[in-house]
């Protein structure tokens, strides 16, 4: 007897603890950015559907991957997340979230690398919602006390290396480019330069390592000769995105490759500082190029609400939504008219839109830009020349292209 | 029901708890290492893979010379910093409390806090360095490649050394005064107290908690993973930190697994040697 009442108050506590999002709750995890712009769409979706209940949980983008892989490996998931398109595919391969070809419409609309990331298998795995490139943003007085012109910025790779030597002196390094923090920060900032040239990291269809061939091979050192002839920081392998943005606003760096996110803190932390944005660079007669990122819906396989999540993704997706929702660009063109994406500060970040690509879908993508990012250090760190390097590079690259 | 099985049935939960909590683990590890994605046998596939990668032979190095470098220097320091604390002075007492602050402070906010004071631009060690003028301009502590383990360890030994000090001070508190008394009617002086009576008293106490300082150091992922996340270039990657790269970064569970098991046998094999070569010493004092 006394068994069976303890029994049942086990029950009873594993469900108090493990039950707490109710049936029919839409537990929603949405990075901390996004959350004041989120509670308002929620409210208003809530009205049009009665019955459905969403619960809102706030995420940090600090450990979020590993947090959000272990909700979805545990098989207790919430029902909607917010991800960055890159992470989608793995999730897709390993089977953790669900197909979402039936809540999107309009797929002219979006913008099609956006589409890119989270397609696998001819299916398609998330609804994007937010996109953003880089472009580069420079330091108008910098330009003017080296004598340049700040409404000439460079706009070829040749001007970009003559105009860094001249803004590099005493204190100031004129183009740091990233070398340390999280493996993105470099793929994100030298990727393009690769992709402008011609090359690649990997081949098209995915078999063949590229990264040491010639178009790859110039990139790579054109982006590295930035910090051998002292015009990108001494700390540069030491420096993420965030380090060069501090840097920036400690008015020691003229120029670095940047989003539109940075540009509200730096106005914020050193209003003296005059804030001119310019495409990124490319070779003479090759077009700019672009790695596109943003974030993204998954619905996790393990949801317990699924058709009440794709019901909120569908709302969420819809153009307005989109425009309202995202920091930076939604992924829709037509919610792209809204007043709030007209401020001209943002107009070169818009022009870049178009350049930007996806990275490629491949399930080891992760390692790939790891042994590709332990290259660019070792060219840093002087252990090796920029051949050798990426000849290195590519032959981690080409073993884990083989493996099944 | 005998005595013996009665005694069963009430270490049966604590058992069953043992088993969910560590057989599981270590089983569903040794399954997931011979499988793929979906769960299919594939033999010694993930183990190719992971032994084959350029970075495993260099983390395996790293592991040994951080945890050596780190360990060497713990228990010298640790040792050391007990003597001193043993003896009487005037504020004793706060002494040994500062001491402890370095363990007790939480690993990761340690690690961060340090990664910024060696910073190359904005760390306070170059601006103190370069203020007083011992070194002409700011060094790369953490992106030099020669400077960047020596300092990751001068780290770790900083967060454990007051461990091993309040162990040993502990073992030396518990010394019989008589001891001393006999060695000084011989005429011993401070250091021969130190060398013979001292150290082989504490002798127990070092190995024990040396070998905890083994199994925390092939365990530690904190102090690297907050500083240098393994960089550059795999420098101060330790094979604890490819583990979790593997498994977290690149959801390669299934060759995450297949390392943990190869690192797991290679711990295994140091702890028997370290506990056969120390604990069968003869002479020890029991």
């Amino acid at each position: 007897m006394k068994f069976k009442t303890l029994a049942v108050m086990a029950t009873a506590m594993t469900m108090l603890t493990s039950g707490v999002a109710l049936a029919g709750e839409v537990v929603w995890w949405t990075p901390n950015f996004n959350e004041a712009r989120a509670r308002e769409l929620v409210t208003k979706f809530e009205q049009a559907n009665q019955g459905i209940k969403v619960k809102l949980e706030i995420t940090t983008t600090d450990g979020l991957p590993q947090r959000v892989l272990t909700a979805l490996q545990s098989g207790a998931a919430p029902d909607i997340i917010d991800v960055q398109h890159a992470w989608v595919n793995g999730y897709a391969q390993n089977g953790l979230v669900v197909a979402v070809d039936d809540v999107l419409k309009d797929r002219e609309d979006y913008i099609p690398a956006s589409l890119d990331y989270g397609t696998w298998n001819s299916k398609l795995w998330a609804i994007p919602y937010r996109i953003e490139t880089h472009a580069v943003i420079y330091n108008k007085g910098a330009f003017k006390d080296a004598g340049l012109d700040p409404a000439k910025p460079p706009q070829t790779w040749d001007e970009l290396v003559a105009a860094a030597k001249t803004l590099s002196k005493g204190k100031v390094s004129g183009f740091a480019i990233t070398g340390g923090g999280e493996v993105g920060n470099t793929i994100f900032r030298s990727l393009p330069f690769i992709w402008m040239n011609g090359g690649d990291i990997i081949s098209a269809d995915g078999k063949k390592a590229v990264v040491n061939q010639p178009a790859a091979v110039a990139a790579v050192k054109f982006y590295t000769d930035f910090f051998k002839n002292k015009q990108s920081p001494a700390s540069t392998l030491e420096n993420d995105g965030t380090a060069n943005r501090r840097l920036f606003i400690a008015e020691t760096v003229a120029a670095y490759q940047s989003g539109q996110f940075d540009v509200a803190s730096i106005k914020k932390e050193n209003p003296k500082i005059d804030i001119g944005v310019m495409q990124i660079p490319h070779p003479a007669g090759k077009p700019t190029a672009a790695l596109l990122g943003g974030w993204s819906f998954v619905i996790p396989s393990s949801a317990k609400n699924q058709t009440e999540a794709k019901k909120l993704v569908a709302f969420l997706a819809e153009a307005p939504n989109q425009g309202a929702l995202t920091d930076t660009f939604p992924a829709r063109k037509s919610a792209m008219s809204l007043p709030r994406f007209s401020d001209p500060i943002l107009t070169v970040f818009k022009e870049m839109l178009p350049y930007g690509r996806a990275a490629p879908n491949n399930k080891n993508w992760v390692q790939i830009t790891q042994a590709y990012f332990d290259g660019i250090q070792r060219i840093l760190l002087g252990d090796e020349d920029v051949q050798k390097a990426m000849d290195g590079a590519a032959k981690d690259i080409q073993a884990l292209l083989d493996q099944k | 029901m005998d005595r013996n099985s009665t005694g069963l049935v009430f270490v049966l939960p604590a058992l069953i708890v043992l088993a969910m909590l560590i057989a599981y683990p270590v089983a569903y590890t040794g399954l997931l290492s011979v499988t793929d994605r979906q769960g299919a046998f594939v033999g010694l596939t993930n183990f190719k893979a992971v032994l084959s990668a350029r970075a495993t032979p260099q983390a395996f190095w790293n592991t040994i010379w951080f945890v050596g470098g780190s360990i060497v220097f713990q228990v010298i320091l640790g040792t050391a910093t007990a003597i001193l604390l043993n003896q009487n002075f005037i504020g004793r007492g706060i002494v040994r409390s500062i001491t402890l602050i370095p363990w007790v402070v939480p690993g990761i906010v340690a690690a961060t806090t340090w990664a910024w004071m060696f910073h190359t631009e904005f760390g306070i060690i170059n601006y103190m360095m370069t203020g007083s003028g011992i070194i002409p301009e700011p060094i790369g502590w953490l992106t030099n490649g020669n400077t960047v383990m020596p300092v990751l360890i001068a780290i770790n030994v900083w967060k454990l050394f007051p461990f091993v000090a309040i162990m040993v001070l502990a073992g030396l508190q518990s010394i019989p005064n008589d001891l001393y008394e006999a060695a000084r009617v011989d005429g011993a002086n401070f250091w021969q107290e130190v060398r013979f009576i001292m150290i082989p008293q504490v002798r127990s106490v070092i190995v024990a908690v040396t070998l905890l300082l083994v199994i925390w150091g092939l365990n530690s992922i904190t102090i690297i993973y907050a500083i240098t996340r393994g960089g550059p270039a795999n420098r101060t990657l330790i094979t604890p930190i490819q583990i979790f790269r593997l498994a977290f970064e690149s959801t390669q569970f299934n060759q995450a697994a297949a390392l943990s098991v190869i690192f797991f046998a290679v711990a295994l094999v140091i702890v028997i040697i370290y506990i056969r070569a120390l604990a069968s010493t003869p002479g020890e004092a029991k």
